[in-house]
C-alpha cells in the first residue's frame, strides 16, 4: 500500500482522536447513563497500557507476533476491569465527591506504580521494544493499519454503548443513576448492575490503553497524563453525557480541531505545535467544561431520550 | 406484614419509637402530620433505612435486614412521595423497568396497568420528567404494580396533586386493591379522604403510633390529638 501522500504525524493525529473518541463513548457509559464521575480515565487506560507493555516485554512468549498481541491485550482488558471492579466497589457507597477523589486517587496511584516499579515499567525511562502484530514491511503501512484496527474498535464500542441504551440493563443504569434509591425497590441490585458496568469499561480502557502502547512502540510515564482524562471528559461534557453521539461529537469538535485541523491545516508559527499550542489546548478543554456545565450543562446534543428515540423504542414493543 | 416494636431514624437520631402494627388483606391508613414520621416509616419498609430496632414479617419471614431488592423480591412494592419516577426514561421504560423482575409476560402486565390506568396508553412515549404530578403518580403506581406486589407500600399519592387527581387517585387505590387483591399501606395527611376507602388506621404523632383502629372508629378528637391541632 502506497501512502507517501499521508503525512505519519497525520496517523497519529487521527489515531488520538479515535482513542479519545473510545474512551468518551465509555465515559459516556459511566457519567452519562449511571452518573458515576470518573475522572481516573487515564488510570484504567494506563493499567492496561502496562499490563500489555510489561507482559509483553517481560514475559518470553512461545508463540508469534500476533497471538502475542492477542494474548497481552486480554490480559490488559482482564486487569484493567479488575481494577475497575475493586474501584467500583471501594466506590460504591460515596457520593458524587468521594467517586470523584476515589477515581482521582486510583489514577494517581497508577502513575506512582508506573514511576516506582522501574524493574517492571522501565520507570521514568520507559520501556521500548512493543510491536505491531503484523509485518507488511513498511512503518507507515503499519501504523494506518493500527488505525483502521483501532478504528473497528471504537465503532464496536459505539455500538455496544448504542446497544446499552436499548436494553434492561440500561435502563436500570439510568434508572440507578437517576434515583438509586428508587431503583433499588426495583427488585435488581443497583450495586450489583454498576459494578458491571465499571467492569466491563474500564476493561475497554484498558484495551484502549494496550492499542496506544502498540501505536506508539514504547511505555512512556509521560503517556499517563491527566490530559487523557480532560480531554474524554471535556468532550463528552460539550457533545452531551447523556447521548451515545456526545462523545463522537465532543471529540470532532476538540480533540480533531487541535491534532488535525490546527496542527495540519492552519499556518501557525514555528514552535507553536511543540510549545503554545499543548498549553492552549488544556486551556480550551478546561473552559470548554466549565462553560458548558455553567451555561448547557445537557451539551449540545441536549437530553438523554429525545421524542423520536422514545417513539422507535415503543415502537419495539 | 407484621411490625413489631419498630424504631427507625437517621444516623442516631431516632424518628420511629417502637411501632407496632399488623396488615392484612386491607387498605391500611397511616394519618399524621408533617414530620411525624410516615416515610421513615414507609422507607424503613420498603428496606431503604435500616431499623434501629424491632422487626418487620412478611408472610411469616423476618424481612428487617433484607435489603430492598430483596424486599421487592418478596413482593413489596414501593411508591415514594417525590422522585418517584425516572425523569429520563419514557413513559413504557418506567412500567417496564418495574417489571424486571417477576415471571409473568411484560405485555400482560402492562395491560393490566392499562386497565388501571388508562391514561398511560397514550402516553408510552414520553419523557416521564415532562409528565404534570398525577401524571408522574400513576407512571409510579403502574410500575409498582409491574412488580406483581403482594403488598403495595404508598407514600401520600395524593401530596401536591389537584382536587380532580386527588379524588381520582383515591379511586384508584381502593381499585387496585379491589382487583388485584394487593394489601396496601397509605401514609396520607388528607385524613378525609384516606379514611373513605381505608379499613383500618393508625395515628402517627412524632413518632409514635397509636393502636391501629377500623377506619369507622376514628373521631375527630383523636385526630386533634395525632395531627396536635
Amino acid at each position: 500500500m502506497n501512502l507517501d501522500w499521508l503525512d505519519a504525524f497525520l496517523i497519529f493525529g487521527a489515531f488520538k482522536v479515535v482513542e479519545i473518541m473510545g474512551l468518551g463513548l465509555l465515559v459516556h457509559l459511566q457519567l452519562g447513563l449511571t452518573r458515576v464521575a470518573n475522572f481516573g480515565v487515564v488510570g484504567f487506560w494506563g493499567v492496561g497500557l502496562y499490563a500489555f507493555g510489561v507482559a509483553y516485554l517481560k514475559v518470553d512468549w512461545p508463540f508469534g507476533d500476533l497471538y502475542q498481541f492477542l494474548v497481552c491485550a486480554a490480559i490488559a482488558t482482564i486487569v484493567a476491569a479488575a481494577a475497575g471492579l475493586v474501584v467500583g466497589w471501594l466506590i460504591s457507597d460515596l457520593d458524587d465527591d468521594g467517586t470523584l477523589v476515589g477515581t482521582l486517587g486510583f489514577a494517581t496511584i497508577v502513575v506512582i506504580l508506573a514511576t516506582t516499579q522501574q524493574g517492571l515499567t522501565g520507570g521514568a525511562l520507559g520501556l521500548g521494544g512493543l510491536g505491531f502484530p503484523y509485518d507488511f514491511g513498511r512503518v507507515k503501512t503499519h501504523e494506518f493499519t493500527w488505525l483502521l484496527i483501532t478504528t473497528a474498535v471504537v465503532v464496536l464500542i459505539f455500538a455496544y454503548a448504542w446497544r446499552v441504551h436499548r436494553t434492561p440493563h440500561g435502563r436500570l443504569l439510568i434508572a440507578v443513576g437517576a434515583n438509586e434509591a428508587l431503583a433499588r425497590s426495583l427488585g435488581k441490585s443497583a450495586t450489583a448492575a454498576r459494578l458491571r458496568m465499571m467492569t466491563v469499561t474500564s476493561g475497554a480502557m484498558g484495551l484502549l490503553g494496550a492499542m496506544h502502547g502498540v501505536m506508539v512502540r514504547s511505555l512512556e510515564i509521560n503517556s499517563l497524563d491527566v490530559s487523557v482524562t480532560l480531554a474524554a471528559l471535556a468532550a463528552l461534557i460539550l457533545g452531551g453525557t447523556a447521548r451515545v453521539f456526545g462523545a463522537v461529537v465532543g471529540v470532532l469538535l476538540t480533540v480533531a480541531l487541535f491534532d488535525i485541523v490546527i496542527q495540519f491545516y492552519i499556518p501557525i508559527p514555528d514552535g507553536w505545535n511543540t510549545q503554545a499550542l499543548p498549553v492552549a489546548r488544556e486551556a480550551v478543554f478546561g473552559a470548554a467544561i466549565v462553560l458548558m456545565l455553567i451555561f448547557r450543562p445537557q451539551g449540545l446534543l441536549g437530553q438523554m431520550r429525545r421524542p423520536a428515540l422514545m417513539r422507535r423504542l415503543h415502537g419495539d414493543w | 406484614m407484621s411490625v413489631n416494636g419498630l424504631s427507625s431514624g437517621y444516623g442516631s437520631v431516632a424518628v420511629l419509637h417502637e411501632v407496632e402494627f399488623t396488615v392484612g388483606h386491607e387498605i391500611f391508613a397511616v394519618l399524621g402530620a408533617n414530620g411525624a414520621g410516615k416515610t421513615t416509616l414507609l422507607t424503613t419498609l420498603a428496606g431503604l433505612l435500616p431499623a434501629f430496632s424491632g422487626s418487620i414479617a412478611y408472610h411469616g419471614t423476618d424481612v428487617t435486614n433484607l435489603s430492598a431488592s430483596e424486599s421487592a423480591r418478596l413482593g413489596v412494592g414501593y411508591v415514594p412521595q417525590e422522585a418517584s419516577v425516572f425523569p429520563d426514561l419514557s413513559v413504557l421504560e418506567n412500567l417496564t423497568v418495574g417489571g424486571m423482575i417477576g415471571t409473568r409476560p411484560h405485555e400482560e402486565r402492562l395491560e393490566e396497568v392499562f386497565e388501571t390506568f388508562p391514561d398511560l396508553r397514550t402516553k408510552l412515549d414520553l419523557r416521564a420528567g415532562n409528565l404534570s404530578g398525577g401524571e408522574s403518580r400513576m407512571v409510579a403506581c403502574g410500575r409498582a404494580l409491574m412488580q406483581d406486589p403482594t403488598v403495595l407500600l404508598l407514600d401520600e399519592p395524593t401530596a401536591g396533586l389537584s382536587p380532580l387527581y386527588l379524588e381520582l387517585f383515591f379511586e384508584k387505590v381502593a381499585e387496585i386493591h379491589r382487583t388485584r387483591g394487593v394489601s396496601i399501606v397509605l401514609t396520607e395527611q388528607n385524613a378525609t379522604q384516606a379514611l373513605g376507602i381505608a379499613d383500618r388506621v393508625m395515628v402517627l404523632s412524632l413518632g409514635v403510633g397509636s393502636e391501629p383502629m377500623s377506619a369507622d372508629a376514628v373521631t375527630t378528637d383523636l385526630l386533634r390529638e395525632g395531627y396536635q391541632i
